[in-house]
C-alpha cells in the first residue's frame, strides 16, 4: 500500500516542488548579461524625460546611418517609475544599454552600485573640449562627491574619486523668472527688475492691475521649488558665496536662525501677498500650466521650463525672463546664474556593445547634432555652440542660453557640496513653507526650525 | 478474499491518484501564493533589518536600527514619523466614525423607500464604481480656489466659508477635506453592507416595537442599530484598515502637503521607498510597513474580540 501510495504521490510531489523551485529561482534573478547589444544589434536607451524622446530618437536614427548601430529610445516616466524599473532591471539583469540620467544624481547612484560603465578612460580630451567649459567635469566624481559618498545613508555610496559615470547632454539652471510681457507692459513695466526690491514692486504693480491673475506661480507641492529656485539665488546675491553657504552650516552665528538668516527670510517673505492662490498645492507641471493658461503672470522655473511653456501653447515672444534678483546693497548686486549639467548620457555595465554605445555618446557631443537635438527638445545642450548660439538653436533658446553666465561669482545651483550629505531639501523647504505661503510662523520661527533640522543632518553625518 | 483485498487496494490507489491529481491542480495556486505571498512577505520582512537603495547587489544588515530610527532614535526620521502618525490617527478615527454615521441612516432610508429603490441604490453606489485616481483629480479641481465648492458657497451667500487658498491649500482644512473625500468613497460599500444586514432583520421584531409605541427614531436606534452591530463592526474594521494603510488619495491629491500637513504613515512609507532621492531607505520603508501591519493586526484582534462579544 505504501509502495502504491509512493508511486502515485511522488510524481505529483516532485512536480509541485519543481514548480516551486522554478518560481523562486525566477525571483532570484536571471543573472543574465542584460542589455540588447549583441543580440539583434539594437541598443536600448531609457530616458526619464518625455520631451527628449523624439529628439534623442532622431539623433539615434542619424547615428545608425553613420555607424550601423541601431538605438531605440524609450521613455520611462515619471521619475518614480524610472527608479523602480531600474531597480527591478538591476536585480534581474535586464538593464538597457544606455541611460539618460540626472548628472550627479542617478548617474552616481547607479555607478556606485556597479550598474554603469566607468567612462573615465574612454572620454578623451578632444571629446571633452566640445562641451561648454562649465560642464566638462559634470559626471566625474570629484573629491567633494567622494567625501559625501562616505557618509552614512549617502545616496552616492560606492563611487570612487576620478570615476566618470556620464557625459553631459543638457545643461541649465534654476531661478529664472518667466513673466507675461504684455501684462507687465500694461502695468507699466517694460524692463526686468534689477533688484529684489524692484521685483517686489513689479509683483505689486501687476497684482494691482490684474487682481485675478497677476500673481506668482511655482509648484510648491514640491516645497524645494520655493527654497531652491527663489530663496537660494536671492540669498546668494544678498550674502555672497561664503555667507550663503554658511546658512547651511551648523554654526549658530551664521545659520538660518542667525541675523543673516533672518534677514534673508524676511526678504523672501515679502512675496507673501503675491503668490497665486493655491500655488502651495500645485505640482511643478501644473504650476507651469497655470502660467501658460494665463492664471498667473509670473512663474519661477529653470531653463527647462521654456520647452514646457511652448509645448503648452504659451507664446514665447510674450515672455520676459530674468534671474531672481539680489537685494539692493547685497554682496553680489548683479546676480547671474551659472549653468550646470542637468542630464547626461551613461553606458550600462551590462551592455553587449560598449563601443557602439560610447560612439553614440560622442556623436551627441558634436555641435551640429547637439544643435539639432536642442531645437527638437527645446532644451539647452551641453555642447559649446560658439559665441552666437542663436544661429544654431533659434532665437528663443538662444536668448535663454545668453542669460547663463560663466562669471566667477555667478550662482551655481548645481553645487550642493556645502550641504550635509543626508540633507533632504524637501523637509527643510517644508519648514520654509510654514513661513510663506502658509503664514503659520514668522521669519524667526521658520529660521530656527530650519537651522535645527540642518544641524540634525550634520549630526547624522557624524 | 484476494479479490476483496485487490478491490480495496484498487479503491485506495484510486483515491490516492485522485488526491495526487488534486495536489497537482492546486500546485499553481500554491506556487502563486508562495511567490506573491510567502516570498514577498519574507523578503519584505528581512529587508526591514537592512539598509538598501534597490540598486546595489548586496544589502547592509543593520539589525533593529531601522525600527529604532523610526520610533525614537533618528533626529530626522522619528519626528517625521511622529507627525505622520498624528495625522494618521485623526484619519483612522474620523473615517470609520463618519462612514458609519452617514451610511447607517442612509441605508435605513433606502431600505424604507418603496419606489425607485433600485435607481436610488445605484445612484448611491456610483462613488464606489467611479472612485480612483481620476476621481481624485476631479476632486482636486472642485476644491481649487476657483473650484466648484468655493463658487457654490459664494453663490449661496456663504462667502465667509470660502477658502481663498483652496480647500487643500489651507493647512487647517486640507486633512479634513481629504477625510471627506475618503468617506465619500467609502459610504457606498458601507451602505450596501448595512442594506444586506437590514434585509435580515425580522419584520416581526420591528412590528412588535411599533406596537409597543416606538416611533421611527426609537425603532432604529433601540432595535435596528443593536441588531446590525456586527455589520457596524465589520464596516468600522474595513474603514479603519483602509484609513491606516491607504495612501493613494494623499499621494494624488496633496502628496502630503501643504508642507507636511497631510502626510500619513502610508504615504511616508511610499516616500521612503520611492521618493527619497535614491537614498538607501528601502529598509526604513519596509520597517514602517511592518509597524503599520502590527497596528492593523492589533486593531483586528480588538475588533474580533468586540465582534465575539457582540455576537
Amino acid at each position: 500500500m505504501h509502495r502504491q501510495r509512493r508511486r502515485v504521490v511522488r510524481p505529483a510531489t516532485l512536480f509541485t516542488v519543481l514548480l516551486f523551485a522554478g518560481s523562486l529561482a525566477a525571483c532570484g534573478g536571471s543573472g543574465g548579461s542584460g542589455g540588447s547589444g549583441g543580440d539583434d544589434g539594437t541598443l536600448t536607451l531609457w530616458t526619464f524625460k518625455q520631451s527628449h524622446v523624439a529628439a534623442l530618437q532622431a539623433a539615434a536614427d542619424a547615428y545608425r546611418e553613420e555607424s550601423g548601430v541601431a538605438i531605440e529610445v524609450e521613455a520611462v516616466t515619471p521619475d518614480e517609475a524610472f527608479v523602480t524599473r531600474t531597480q527591478a532591471a538591476a536585480q534581474t539583469g535586464d538593464l538597457p544599454d544606455l541611460f539618460e540620467t540626472h548628472i550627479h544624481g542617478d548617474d552616481f547612484t547607479f555607478g556606485g552600485a556597479g550598474l554603469l560603465e566607468d567612462l573615465s578612460d574612454d572620454v578623451t580630451d578632444e571629446w571633452l573640449s566640445r562641451y561648454s567649459e562649465a560642464v566638462r567635469d559634470a559626471g566625474t566624481v570629484t573629491p567633494d562627491y567622494y567625501e559625501d559618498s562616505l557618509a552614512p545613508d549617502s545616496n552616492l555610496a560606492g563611487i570612487e574619486e576620478g570615476q566618470r559615470f556620464s557625459v553631459p547632454l543638457t545643461m541649465g539652471t534654476f531661478g529664472i523668472v518667466y513673466a507675461d510681457a504684455e501684462r507687465l507692459a500694461q502695468a507699466g513695466v517694460t524692463e526686468p527688475p534689477a533688484t529684489w526690491e524692484e521685483f517686489i514692486d513689479v509683483l505689486a504693480a501687476v497684482d494691482e492691475e490684474f487682481p485675478e491673475n497677476g500673481g506668482l506661480s511655482v509648484g510648491l507641492q514640491s516645497p524645494t521649488t520655493g527654497l531652491e529656485w527663489i530663496l537660494q539665488p536671492m540669498a546668494y546675491g544678498q550674502l555672497g558665496q561664503d555667507g550663503f553657504e554658511a546658512l547651511f552650516s551648523d554654526d549658530a552665528n551664521t545659520d538660518f536662525a542667525s541675523p543673516d538668516g533672518r534677514a534673508v527670510l524676511e526678504n523672501y517673505g515679502e512675496i507673501q501677498p503675491y503668490w497665486t492662490p493655491g500655488t502651495q498645492t500645485l505640482p511643478i507641471d501644473q504650476a507651469d500650466l497655470s502660467f501658460a493658461q494665463g492664471e498667473s503672470s509670473f512663474l519661477v522655473g529653470g531653463t527647462f521650463t521654456l520647452a514646457f511653456l511652448e509645448q503648452n501653447g504659451f507664446d514665447t515672444d510674450n515672455l520676459m525672463t530674468f534671474p531672481v534678483p539680489a537685494p539692493s546693497g547685497g554682496a553680489i548686486p548683479e546676480l547671474t546664474l551659472a549653468p550646470f549639467g542637468l542630464t547626461g548620457l551613461s553606458v550600462s555595465a551590462t551592455t553587449g556593445d560598449k563601443e557602439g554605445a560610447l560612439g553614440f555618446l560622442e556623436y551627441m557631443a558634436a555641435p551640429d547634432v547637439a544643435a539639432d537635438f536642442a531645437q527638437a527638445a527645446l532644451d539647452v545642450p551641453s555642447t559649446d555652440l560658439g559665441d552666437d548660439p542663436t544661429q544654431a538653436v533659434g532665437p528663443v533658446l538662444g536668448q535663454m542660453m545668453e542669460t547663463l553666465s560663466s562669471a566667477a561669482e555667478a550662482y551655481n545651483p548645481g553645487d550642493t557640496t556645502y550641504k550635509p550629505s543626508g540633507y533632504d531639501g524637501e523637509e527643510v523647504a517644508a519648514l520654509l513653507m510654514e513661513y510663506t505661503p502658509l503664514a503659520r510662523t514668522d521669519a524667526a520661527g521658520a529660521g530656527g526650525e530650519m537651522a535645527d533640522l540642518i544641524t540634525s543632518y550634520w549630526n547624522q553625518q557624524r | 478474499m484476494k479479490l476483496t483485498e485487490r478491490g480495496r487496494a484498487v479503491g485506495r490507489s484510486g483515491r490516492l491518484r485522485e488526491a495526487a491529481w488534486g495536489y497537482t491542480f492546486v500546485a499553481p495556486a500554491m506556487v502563486l501564493f508562495a511567490v506573491m505571498g510567502l516570498y514577498t512577505i519574507g523578503y519584505g520582512f528581512s529587508l526591514s533589518f537592512a539598509e538598501w537603495n534597490g540598486f546595489t547587489p548586496n544589502w547592509t544588515w543593520v539589525g533593529l536600527d531601522n525600527y529604532a530610527d523610526l520610533l525614537w532614535r533618528d533626529p530626522v526620521h522619528a519626528p517625521a514619523v511622529r507627525e505622520a502618525a498624528t495625522n494618521t490617527l485623526w484619519v483612522v478615527i474620523a473615517v470609520p466614525v463618519l462612514t458609519i454615521a452617514i451610511s447607517f441612516p442612509l441605508a435605513v432610508l433606502l431600505n424604507s423607500v418603496k419606489r425607485f429603490s433600485g435607481v436610488l441604490r445605484s445612484v448611491y453606489f456610483l462613488p464606489h464604481v467611479t472612485a480612483g485616481v481620476a476621481v481624485y483629480f476631479s476632486w482636486q479641481y472642485i476644491l481649487e480656489p476657483n473650484g466648484a465648492i468655493n463658487t457654490l458657497l459664494g453663490a449661496l451667500g456663504l462667502g465667509s466659508l470660502e477658502q481663498p487658498q483652496g480647500w487643500l491649500g489651507n493647512p487647517d482644512t486640507a486633512l479634513g477635506t481629504l477625510v471627506v473625500v475618503m468617506v465619500w468613497s467609502a459610504v457606498p460599500v458601507a451602505v450596501l453592507l448595512y442594506l444586506a444586514a437590514l434585509q435580515s432583520v425580522d419584520p416581526a421584531v420591528l412590528e412588535a416595537a411599533q406596537i409597543d409605541g416606538a416611533g421611527w427614531w426609537r425603532t432604529n436606534s433601540a432595535v435596528v442599530w443593536p441588531l446590525v452591530r456586527t455589520t457596524t463592526l465589520v464596516v468600522g474594521l474595513l474603514e479603519l484598515r483602509d484609513a491606516l494603510q491607504g495612501f493613494q488619495v494623499f499621494l494624488v491629491m496633496t502628496n502630503g502637503g501643504p508642507g507636511n500637513h497631510t502626510n500619513v504613515l502610508g504615504l511616508q512609507t511610499y516616500t521612503y521607498a520611492f521618493q527619497s532621492e535614491l537614498r538607501p531607505t528601502l529598509g526604513l520603508a519596509s520597517a514602517l510597513g511592518w509597524l503599520l501591519f502590527l497596528a492593523a493586526l492589533l486593531i483586528a484582534l480588538l475588533s474580533h474580540r468586540a465582534t465575539r462579544k457582540a455576537a
